[in-house]
């Protein structure tokens, strides 16, 4: 299980109804896009509720970093029912926690803050990568 | 379909993070809650009806649902149907950008002019899809002023089912939690008809309860117990009010 410590799976929330899981799911394409595209992987959650064969496999070969945007904490469930490793659980009010002034607006479209938002999140996710931390679920909100 | 319930349809979209169609899934489904039909639809989480959802399986197990999907995977249909019920109708992006000769949707994360226009085919097709399925005018589409509750440009937040969808009440019977779909709403019903809670009432009652709830034959008679009883300490609260 989670042979493979040079990369991890990133999971977002796939919430539609707040601005919380846009943030969520801009942070995932930040990290995977931008910020680590050589040591990331984004996996749909939608696949993880079906039980896609090659989202499972992946989980089970890398930890997975798992961005939700309420407290339902979907993706990190979605990530244990399916087999895998959360190495970072991250939640998006956790972050909003610390930085009240960029309070997300719009789902279609997130405002500026929120799109500053999930660029700290981000940053602060790829900089844990980067130290080599992976304590585990629930361990650390970020 | 029982009119204790107000009649909504529950948009449930794959919406992959992985494709552009899943982008265009999720955009299309937003549109339709926020400015085509937002009196006559809620979104439900999908990954909730795993993740400890028991509302949203409720929800979607008494009231339709329609999927909109981005691939061939069905993700949303699939797993709305595994989880819940069968949806009563289902989009897949793709699919419809075939049958429309549309160009293919490009950039998951900013979609291209080709997705932008995607978005409203899908968009317009799903809230016909809504009207059919609320029995309104088939295959039109009304114009988004004519329904929309928010100004345009302005977005609300959708009525999503995040821990508020239908009311699951856990009861201890004969030993066993067992879970109960929207007893409160129920109960409201009948005790706003003034029906009493004699014999004919609460065969009436339970029979109402069983519509939207499994019971064993030969729990029957305790099931039935329980409920009643259940009904006259929600009376006895209410009447305190």
């Amino acid at each position: 299980m989670n042979t493979d410590k040079t990369r991890v799976v990133v999971v977002p929330c796939s919430g539609i109804g707040k601005p919380f899981g846009t943030v969520s799911r801009e942070a995932a394409y930040d990290l995977c896009d931008e910020l680590r595209p050589e040591s990331t992987r984004l996996v749909a959650l939608a696949k993880l509720v079906l039980g896609d064969p090659e989202a499972r496999e992946l989980l089970a070969r890398y930890p997975a970093v798992t961005i939700d945007g309420c407290k339902q904490m979907c993706a990190s469930k979605m990530v244990t029912q399916s087999g895998g490793t959360v190495a970072q659980e991250v939640s998006v009010l956790d972050v909003f926690r610390r930085h009240k002034d960029l309070k997300p607006e719009g789902i279609a479209e997130l405002n500026e803050a929120g799109m500053k938002l999930a660029r700290v999140l981000a940053g602060e996710v790829a900089e844990r990568l980067d130290s080599g931390e992976q304590p585990g679920k629930g361990a650390n909100h970020v | 379909m029982s009119e204790i319930f107000e009649r909504k349809v529950g948009i449930v979209a794959c919406s992959c993070e992985e494709l552009a169609e899943g982008t265009v899934a999720r955009l299309a489904a937003l549109k339709v809650l926020n400015e085509l039909r937002p009196r006559e639809t809620v979104t439900i989480c999908l990954p909730l009806f795993l993740a400890g959802g028991a509302g949203d399986r409720a929800f979607a197990r008494v009231h339709p649902t329609i999927t909109v999907d981005g691939c061939a995977l069905r993700c949303a249909a699939r797993g709305t149907e595994m989880y819940s019920s069968k949806p009563a109708a289902s989009i897949v992006v793709n699919e419809l950008v075939a049958e429309c000769g549309l160009d293919r949707p490009e950039g998951r994360r900013r979609l291209n002019a080709a997705g932008k226009i995607a978005v409203d085919s899908t968009a317009g097709r799903l809230a016909a899809m809504v009207d059919q399925v609320l029995g309104k005018v088939t295959g039109t589409v009304l114009a988004a002023e004519e329904t929309s509750a928010a100004p345009v440009g302005e977005e609300r937040e959708v009525a999503c089912s995040c821990g508020s969808g239908m009311a699951v009440t856990k009861l201890v019977i004969d030993g066993q939690t067992v879970e109960w779909v929207a007893l409160p709403l129920i109960f409201r019903h009948f005790r706003e008809r003034e029906l009493g809670q004699d014999e004919a009432a609460a065969l009436e009652l339970f029979e109402t309860v069983k519509i939207y709830n499994a019971v064993p034959p030969e729990s029957e008679k305790s099931y039935r117990q329980t409920i009643m009883l259940e009904y006259a300490n929600f009376c006895q609260k209410e009447n305190q009010l």
